[in-house]
């Protein structure tokens, strides 16, 4: 809200205030100040009109004139003054800065001699006060000002515009008397209100019930409070002067002398009000309701808006003439050939002008302040103003009594406080007197006081209408610290009584991902939670896709949750790829959202892509990475979690899945049971559609959230055997598509039978899978190193050999082919 | 006999040093001293020497055993120091850079977030973790912020349909939609009514808001929100709370300021600036960063608390805004780019 300062002047004296000091006390109030600007002509001290009586041509120059100006006798009848200017001819009007004036840039004018000649102060132009950005010439005045008027007299006043921010809390602030209520609280000056002169006693003529003969309110809890107010006999034409750089000031264009009283009213109260002219109303009735479907209504801005049922409208006998707190129509508006008025100063509640005003999307400085509250309470008091203001600017008559329909009880709110209480709040002092009159400049008054046992007096303050803001003793806190000065509050050491607690375990979770991935030469990413729709259909199973959409999306590449990171981290690739950037190893942690048994859940999640080729050029190539280096990868991903990946079956990942190359990419776990990991090659036809070039590994890992769940238990120690060990070597020819855990466990399953009560396997190990020569074809050989150990002797051949022969009996009878 | 020694041994003197490869030493080695070599013969023919003279030349055949073996045992180790040699190849040129993989990066929001939570951890705030979807009880309504507020308009909030079902998201009634939270200020909330005062939390996470994405705004950023309940806590308390922060993370020349403010959480509410002209980029006496206030009793009603007995304090910042401010960046889209050549810049 723009604020102007001359304005503020009239109900607070700021005279001696810099306009900074304003400025910082309107922040310090708790309004953010987001420009100031400075308007007009500054403020001339020692400049005054002067009228030059003779002009001759400077002795020593060419260019100059020696000229005698009457500058009035206060400030030494005619002095001589030296100008180069080429208009300073006899009989011009012009601003003389006198010595000891002190121009715009610093410039003091002092008594000189120039070229020898003695001159007593300076002639002036436009641009050298300031006033125009170039000029010809010393500026001439107008009107053949009295010499020696001060310049400023002359000049149209400056004014200092302040635009701030008003919180949600205050639209008592909405107002330049609000906001002058604060700053003379702050300044410790008196706070003048707008004098009324109306009073409806006062009022004589008859009513016109051909005009209004009665307002009607269909919609009691929407409008508690209507008043109508006829006048007749205006005159339109322009606002005075003052007036219309006032609502300039602010950003208001001025219109006629009817909508700028309405426009001054609502800037100075608060209170929005209305004015109809009187002829274009159908009937003599207003009638407060709620709108039929489909009725129209052309607002003030040109704009035929159709009415949804029930929102509130103020109609006449035919039609809607004002959307209720919102806009009026053109049609039943002041217009220049307007002569009768009625004037409309009524309460809406918020809700219902809120409600209008979102459904037709039409936002006004009305509907601001109604949605924001307006203080019923002061209701009369502008609509007084209100006439007071079309009186004296346009005239005419009131014609009967104000119509007045509804009402409510009067306001009436107290807070008990004791300074006590606002002190141990605080946890610093201010003196009670302090207190109470921070609290009494407010406009709140003790209504009692009252000693209490231990904590001093106890106040009881009756708080103004307009402050519905203020309802607790806590609110009263604010009031007195805001009063206060909240640079005041002191710095203090602080306090942390042992609280003792763990972070979240999901916060461990990211963090230890993190510490491992980065460690691994990954590169930690974050990208936006919300993803296109194309996108989240690559990562997630086809029916689930729509479950993801928001309601709301804002723009249409964000519209969907994600249920994978891995999205989001290929996208991240493309950007490095596309600026020439090597990055071959990125991985994010953060939320997905999948959907388990019919319902979504949150889902905590970490995922890593690693391009084969790093995009480095290396004088020592190392490995390219490929499905094995993911599958690393994801199973410290799963590890972290607590999940040894690899005591857990895995698959190959089943179609439909748009993201994994077939037969290239593998899956763990459920997320139906709490969690999931999926791993293996991009699938290249997206890679490619993408614009990524080389191949993609990629792993996913994602747990339930409340799943995570803080370090287990210490594992106890297992005593190791300090025996050596015995090694044999043994190689299984099996068909190709044999899963390699199916041979291992079958190997390990036997090696464990084998051996005897007193020693036992240590591992198996596969350390070469072959094809080729000696092996069938569809069939491959896996190796795999037996260590056998006992915990107590070493162990001879004969024994080993006794169970490694029967392990491999076993094997064959199971159906396995040993490779000799 | 001795003369035949000494020319042995001068041969030997002369050729072993000589030999370049380890077969050459081995045929060496079994010429001079194998079965069938030139010491070995010479020690055969000790049976023709006469019986006094034995010891005599026993003791010159020893000697020259010796000699010839240390001199077998030189050439011996220096092959092998040659064929070790040979292994290693020339000397490594020690300024070639490395091929492996550097280690990778933290993004800078993880590095100010985990600087922001150590800063606190050691005044006692432990960090808390809370959903990103999030119903309207738990973001506004518990917050004070009634069903008619602007802030909560599909115009600024995102919202999931009516028919979404969270598994793991709880409402409080039925009827209240889902939506993604758009301040960490929900996650007070849920750890107020899961657990006992006195609390002390930081909850960093997302939030969203809808928002056109520029330099400074982003459709999702992050929040970062330290909440405290215990008895007889005060605004004095709140500001120890801000200039320690700060402090810690800026240096001790850094200041902060309150500013009077409105949130409808807490009361009274502040505005928090920060005087840090002695960071990069920061051309202005104060930077607003972020809000705080003293916990609203209506809060505490709402979560069971009884605000006679307890009180607290809460504050709230952007992590990017922050970030921004910590090292000079100037377009919040970066933290979502992932250009390597940002994200290297922090680690």
């Amino acid at each position: 809200m723009k604020l102007s300062r001359s304005w503020l002047q009239d109900y607070v004296d700021l005279s001696e205030v810099t306009a900074d000091d304003i400025s910082r006390a309107i922040t310090f109030l708790g309004f953010e100040v987001e420009q100031v600007v400075h308007t007009g002509a500054p403020h001339f001290e020692l400049v005054v009109a002067g009228r030059i009586l003779t002009r001759e041509k400077h002795p020593n120059a060419d260019k100059l004139s020696v000229c005698t100006v009457d500058v009035g006798p206060a400030h030494g009848g005619v002095r001589t003054i030296v100008c180069g200017a080429p208009n300073c001819d006899a009989g011009n009007h012009v601003p003389v800065a006198l010595p000891g004036a002190v121009l715009p840039g610093d410039f003091v004018i002092k008594e000189a001699k120039v070229r020898g000649q003695a001159s007593s102060g300076m002639m002036c132009s436009a641009k050298e006060l300031t006033l125009a950005d170039d000029a010809q010439g010393l500026l001439l005045l107008n009107g053949e000002p009295a010499p020696g008027t001060p310049l400023n007299a002359l000049l149209p006043p400056g004014d200092v515009v302040f635009d701030i921010e008003i919180t949600p809390n205050r639209p008592d602030a909405l107002s330049h008397l609000g906001v002058a209520r604060e700053l003379a609280a702050w300044f410790g000056k008196e706070l003048r209100y707008p004098a009324v002169s109306f009073t409806p006693a006062a009022i004589s003529s008859d009513p016109r019930p051909d005009l209004l003969a009665s307002v009607r309110i269909l919609a009691e809890t929407d409008c508690p409070l209507y008043t109508a107010t006829v006048v007749t006999g205006v005159k339109i034409g322009p606002s005075p002067d003052w007036l219309q750089r006032r609502l300039a000031a602010v950003g208001l264009r001025p219109i006629n002398n009817v909508v700028d009283a309405g426009n001054y009213v609502m800037l100075e109260y608060g209170q929005p009000v209305h004015a109809f002219d009187a002829a274009r109303l159908a009937g003599a009735e207003i009638i407060v309701r709620p709108a039929a479907e489909g009725e129209k209504i052309t607002t003030l801005d040109g704009k035929e808006r159709a009415l949804a049922a029930g929102l509130l409208v103020i109609a006449d006998a035919q039609k809607p003439v004002v959307v209720a707190g919102v806009m009026g129509s053109a049609e039943a508006g002041v217009s220049a050939t307007t002569t009768d008025l009625v004037l409309e100063v009524a309460c809406f509640r918020r809700q219902a002008v809120r409600a209008a005003s979102k459904r037709l999307g039409l936002a006004s400085d009305s509907s601001y302040r109604y949605e924001r509250g307006v203080d019923a309470h002061s209701l009369d008091e502008a609509a007084h103003r209100f006439i007071d203001l079309i009186l004296a600017h346009a005239g005419g008559a009131i014609a009967g009594p104000i119509h007045r329909v509804g009402g409510f009880a009067p306001w009436e709110r107290e807070i008990t406080v004791t300074p006590a209480f606002i002190n141990e709040k605080l946890g610093f002092e201010i003196p009670a007197e302090k207190m109470r009159a921070a609290l009494e400049s407010l406009e709140l008054v003790v209504t009692r006081e009252e000693p209490t046992e231990a904590r001093g007096p106890a106040w009881t303050f009756s708080i103004p209408s307009w402050r519905d803001d203020l309802d607790r003793p806590i609110d009263l806190v604010e009031e007195v610290v805001r009063l206060h000065g909240t640079e005041k509050i002191p710095s203090s050491v602080i306090t942390a009584p042992g609280l003792v607690g763990d972070d979240d375990p999901i916060v461990w979770f990211n963090r230890r991902v993190a510490a491992a991935l980065v460690g691994q030469g990954f590169h930690e990413c974050v990208n936006y939670t919300l993803r296109p729709a194309a996108e989240v259909a690559a990562w997630t199973p086809p029916a689930q896709v729509a479950a993801l959409a928001l309601a709301n999306p804002f723009v249409e590449d964000q519209s969907h949750l994600r249920s994978s990171l891995i999205g989001g981290l290929l996208e991240s690739l493309r950007l490095n790829q596309s600026r020439g950037v090597a990055a071959s190893r990125l991985f994010e942690t953060g939320r997905v959202f999948l959907e388990r048994d019919g319902q979504l859940s949150e889902c905590v999640a970490a995922a890593f892509v690693l391009a084969e080729e790093t995009g480095e050029r290396s004088w020592r190539p190392r490995e390219a990475a490929d499905f094995y280096t993911a599958k690393r990868h994801a199973a410290t991903l799963a590890a972290l979690a607590g999940i040894e990946l690899e005591r857990q079956p895995t698959a190959l990942v089943a179609a439909p899945a748009p993201g994994w190359q077939t037969g290239h990419a593998a899956t763990a776990g459920d997320i139906r049971h709490g969690w999931t990991s999926t791993f293996g090659l991009v699938d290249l036809a997206h890679l490619k559609a993408l614009g990524i070039t080389g191949k993609v590994y990629a792993g996913f890992f994602a747990i339930v959230s409340e799943k995570v769940t803080a370090d287990s238990d210490r594992r106890g120690y297992k005593p190791f055997s300090l025996q050596p060990a015995a090694l044999r070597d043994l190689a299984l020819v099996v068909p190709a598509a044999t899963p390699a855990v199916e041979v291992q466990k079958a190997v390990a399953k036997h090696a464990r039978a084998a051996t005897g009560p007193t020693f036992a396997l240590e591992s198996v190990e596969l350390f070469d899978l072959y094809t080729g020569k000696g092996v069938p074809e569809n069939h491959k050989s896996l190796a795999y190193a037996l260590t056998f150990r006992a915990s107590d002797r070493t162990l001879t051949d004969d024994e080993v050999n006794t169970a490694f022969t029967k392990v491999q009996a076993d094997l064959t009878a199971a159906g396995f082919q040993i490779r000799k | 006999m001795q003369d035949q020694l000494a020319a042995l041994l001068a041969k030997a003197a002369a050729e072993l040093p000589a030999l370049a490869t380890r077969p050459d030493f081995e045929a060496a080695k079994a010429r001079f001293v194998g079965p069938n070599g030139e010491l070995t013969a010479l020690m055969k023919q000790m049976g023709t020497v006469p019986k006094e003279q034995k010891p005599a030349v026993g003791k010159l055949i020893n000697e020259a055993k010796t000699t010839l073996q240390s001199h077998l045992d030189a050439a011996l180790s220096r092959l092998e120091a040659a064929e070790l040699a040979a292994r290693l190849g020339p000397a490594i040129d020690p300024t070639l850079p490395s091929p492996d993989r550097a280690p990778g990066t933290f993004h800078p929001l993880t590095l100010v977030r985990e600087e922001m939570t150590r800063i606190l951890r050691k005044v006692g705030f432990t960090v808390v973790e809370g959903p990103e979807v999030e119903t309207e009880y738990y973001c506004f309504d518990a917050l004070n912020t009634p069903a008619d507020h602007p802030a909560r308009d599909a115009q600024d909030t995102f919202y999931l349909p009516a028919s979404a079902r969270f598994g793991n998201v709880s409402k409080k009634t039925p009827g209240e939609r889902y939506l993604l939270r758009t301040h960490t200020s929900s996650v007070q909330i849920r750890t107020m009514l899961k657990g006992k005062p006195p609390i002390r939390i930081v909850s960093p996470g997302r939030v969203y808001r809808r928002d056109t994405t520029d330099a400074t705004h982003s459709a999702n950023f992050h929040q970062l929100e330290c909440l405290y309940v215990d008895k007889n806590v005060t605004v004095r308390d709140l500001k120890a709370l801000l200039d320690y922060i700060f402090a810690s993370l800026l240096g001790k020349e850094t200041k902060t300021r309150f500013r009077p403010h409105y949130f409808g959480y807490t009361e009274p509410s502040f505005e928090v600036d920060l005087s840090a002209t002695h960071l990069p980029k920061v051309n202005k006496p104060w930077i607003e960063i972020g809000g705080c206030g003293m916990v609203d009793p209506v809060v505490f009603q709402d979560v069971g608390y009884d605000p006679e007995i307890w009180s607290g304090y809460a504050f709230g910042m952007g992590l990017e805004r922050l970030a921004m401010l910590l090292y000079g960046i100037d377009d919040i889209r970066y933290f979502y780019q992932n250009d390597v050549r940002f994200l290297r810049q922090f680690a």
